[in-house]
């Protein structure tokens, strides 16, 4: 098998390489076959990189200490020092015999213009393959984000269809305690069970701990609903796949429980509706 | 459609012209997401908080070389910041990890986003929560032992004591099931 030639064991390989978990003989043997200048590599590896992007995002976000901030921006105000290039310094005068700096000067035009030749055709060939991987980039980049937002489509419409159904109904929820300013909104829809809630303004929870969702019904122990936590900018959704009994009136309530959750709360109420 | 990649690679053409506002925005767009990441690779508040720093400072001084067909800028941050948590912890002893617990600090104030790309930041949080349940214990364990510890396959089979070609194939089945759950 020549080293240039796409096969399928190297898509096999391709994941553990953007995961940086790849060693040893297959390691050496994928970088010499992207060395090639693979193109479906570099599609690949900017698909799974996008994937990983989203994998970050699934960490709980922690607010950094104002002297974190103050630090970074009094830092940033200068201009940006980027790698300054060295000046050359000028080769000084010959000191050689004439007939030594004549022969050294015509050496030295034909080997400038060996190099020179060399040089420009391997430009050409460097630019024409950075053109390529730019463009597969681009494409790979492209299909990333026409799945992502395919898939977050998919999701508001059936949100959407909840929220519509005959019958829904929605409960506001309102942020107590060190929540105060949060708010919430329940959406269920009677007839199948499904609900959906959205909150709103919430701090990350500490570390060690989540939120946990619950429904309650009158004169029942309170039901888990699920553990969430909150995203950058202090909102989360989650999803019920079945409320018991959804068309009676509910109380929703969400609580700071221990990482994992509990089966019965815990933890103070944050958010009630 | 979200309103805020645009803008977010206008702020970083602007912080490569030397703009220390659009730094400020950036940091407050995403310094909680990327201190989540560096604690969670990290497991010290104290060293998480540093790197975090020097993450913002490589933006400063590098936001010249983003190239927005490859990622975007939320992105590339996260990229840079796991990179540097993952040298920081191949630098040390890794049986002094997750010594600290995180002291609460107060929360800065958030730049939200409004409307629909609200909602859509919120269903794709969730999405990937989605994901990352569907997969099977040892494969979510195998790959965030990867992308959180930084750990390859042999050494991950070390880790977990389980046999090189299991660990293999647990990462390439997780990350085909990730991949499908996160575009479904």
């Amino acid at each position: 098998m020549a080293a240039h030639e796409h096969t399928a064991r190297f898509d096999e390989l391709l994941p553990a390489y953007a995961l940086g978990a790849l060693d040893g003989d297959e390691l050496r043997e994928l970088e010499a076959h992207i060395a090639t200048g693979c193109a479906e590599c570099q599609r690949q590896i900017a698909l799974w990189q996008g994937d990983l992007e989203e994998l970050a995002t699934a960490v709980e976000p922690i607010a950094p200490s104002a002297a974190t901030r103050e630090r970074v921006l009094r830092a940033a105000e200068g201009p940006p020092q980027i790698g300054r290039i060295r000046p050359i310094r000028p080769i000084g005068p010959m000191r050689s015999p004439r007939w030594l700096a004549i022969a050294a000067t015509l050496l030295l035009a034909v080997a400038l213009w060996g190099i020179y030749q060399q040089a420009r055709l391997s430009g050409e060939a460097g630019r024409l393959r950075a053109e390529r991987d730019g463009l597969a980039r681009q494409v790979a980049g492209l299909e990333r984000r026409l799945d992502q937002t395919q898939a977050d489509n998919r999701r508001l419409a059936k949100t959407l269809s909840l929220i519509t159904a005959p019958g829904a109904h929605a409960i506001q929820l309102a942020g107590l305690g060190p929540a105060q300013g949060a708010v919430g909104h329940a959406f269920i829809n009677p007839k199948t069970g499904e609900a959906v809630i959205y909150a709103f303004d919430l701090p990350a929870p500490a570390a060690g701990t989540t939120y946990e969702l619950w429904w309650i019904a009158a004169g029942r122990p309170p039901v888990p609903a699920g553990t969430f936590g909150v995203d950058e900018h202090g909102a989360a959704r989650v999803e019920v796949d079945r409320v018991a009994d959804a068309a009676e009136p509910k109380t929703w309530a969400v609580t700071i429980e221990p990482a994992g959750g509990r089966p019965q709360p815990s933890g103070p109420i944050i958010l009630k509706g | 459609m979200d309103p805020r990649p645009s803008h977010e690679i206008d702020l970083m053409r602007r912080i490569g012209a030397g703009e220390g506002e659009a730094l400020a925005e950036i940091f407050d767009l995403h310094s909680p997401l990327v201190l989540g990441l560096l604690f969670r690779i990290l497991g010290r508040r104290s060293e998480a908080e540093e790197i975090l720093q020097e993450v913002f400072l490589q933006v400063w001084t590098q936001a010249g070389r983003y190239d927005p067909d490859r990622a975007s800028p939320r992105g590339w941050i996260l990229m840079l910041a796991r990179s540097r948590a993952l040298d920081r912890i191949r630098r040390r002893d890794s049986s002094r990890r997750r010594e600290e617990e995180v002291a609460g600090d107060p929360l800065l104030a958030a730049v939200h986003p409004v409307g629909t790309a609200r909602l859509e930041a919120v269903e794709r949080k969730s999405r990937v929560h989605s994901a990352l349940d569907g997969l099977t214990p040892e494969q979510r364990r195998c790959i965030e032992l990867a992308f959180f510890e930084g750990l390859t396959h042999s050494q991950i089979a070390e880790r977990l004591q389980a046999p090189l070609g299991t660990v293999k194939s647990r990462i390439l089945l997780g990350m085909n099931k990730l991949r499908q759950a996160l575009s479904s």
